[in-house]
């Protein structure tokens, strides 16, 4: 949770070159969504309450967050990271 | 959360260092464990604060070495148990942080394939090797335990971490042989669970391989799908509000 002001801070600042999708592996989808307000997380946010079972966490081997994939403008992946710290640099390196 | 997923004790130890969360449980404490637990704080605190106020790496009051002799007494007070895993596990990863390689390796090289600490030693093997970038020495020294154990999981759990090695080098050919023999050698175990989420990962989430799909409605009510955003980057967030 505490990479919620960089994600909002790229998603304004890189909002013409890329986009960020969250994927909750939440189980209440209610909490989800109080957390999407209290945080003013502005991006699209996708939330089955199905944990770490749901079909996205699942084909992505999630077993723990947060974890961070970046895929490039092909649809390729193109890095994993284990927290956003590096995603800025990171994220330059694939739109280059 | 699930509690059926299980991760080695490698990760779990990398998660708590980063502090991700993870599935993963703590193992029950035994007495012997706690203790070795209680002495793993105490050392990390003088190792740390002697680095903090300048200590030199090779002065005699290093008190790496100090903590090294009193963790591998543990091996002779508890021998082949949890507790002594631990405590060899933990001297090693004191001396590497001191920078006191030539200790550390001395160390790891005096254990005998069947030594149980293999199941704890293994993880800072693989820590030095990222330190020191020398990966290779990471995999020759636990191909070697692999190759010479006689104890499935041994075999397995090292075997594991020598796949790990191997795809952090980039060779996803040789991660995939060492997680398929790691699997084999212990089926129906978490250890073999563990293989084929790794041998998934290179098939399936390698760099330059395509995403999988990623779609459906968003919180906010549009549907979304990273099929649809060719041309622009996306950052995946996997996130939990716990």
């Amino acid at each position: 949770m505490e990479e919620v002001p960089l994600l909002k801070d790229l998603h304004t600042r890189y909002a013409q070159q890329a986009e960020i999708i969250g994927i909750s592996i939440d189980v209440s989808v209610p909490r989800v969504d109080r957390t999407i307000k209290e945080k003013g997380m502005t991006w699209p946010i996708l939330a089955d309450g199905n944990g770490f079972d749901g079909p996205v966490p699942r084909a992505y081997h999630i077993q723990g967050t947060p974890d961070l994939f970046i895929v490039d403008r092909d649809g390729k992946i193109f890095a994993r990271l284990g927290s956003a710290t590096q995603l800025e640099d990171r994220l330059k390196d694939a739109l280059r | 959360m699930t509690s059926s997923r299980f991760l080695v004790i490698a990760t779990v130890a990398a998660a708590m260092v980063t502090g991700r969360a993870t599935l993963a449980q703590q193992p029950a404490a035994d007495p012997a464990v706690q203790e070795v637990r209680q002495a793993i704080d105490a050392a990390r605190k003088e190792v740390d604060a002697y680095k903090k106020a300048g200590g030199a790496t090779d002065a005699a009051d290093q008190p790496a070495i100090k903590w090294d002799a009193a963790f591998w007494g543990y091996r002779e007070r508890y021998p082949r148990s949890d507790a002594a895993a631990l405590a060899s596990a933990e001297a090693v990863r004191l001396l590497g942080r001191a920078g006191l390689w030539e200790r550390a390796h001395a160390r790891v090289a005096s254990l005998e394939a069947d030594d149980p600490a293999w199941l704890r030693v293994a993880s800072p093997v693989y820590d030095d090797g990222i330190a020191r970038k020398d990966l290779p020495y990471t995999i020759d020294t636990l191909s070697r335990v692999v190759g010479a154990t006689t104890n499935p999981a041994i075999k397995s759990s090292v075997g594991l971490i020598v796949g790990r090695a191997y795809r952090r080098q980039g060779d996803l050919a040789a991660a995939t042989r060492a997680l398929e023999a790691a699997k084999g050698a212990s089926p129906g175990t978490p250890y073999a669970e563990e293989a084929d989420g790794l041998i998934y990962e290179i098939k399936f989430l390698s760099v330059g391989l395509p995403a999988p799909a990623v779609e459906g409605q968003t919180r906010s009510g549009p549907t979304i799908s990273l099929a649809s955003l060719r041309g622009k980057a996306v950052v995946l967030v996997f996130w939990g509000t716990t």
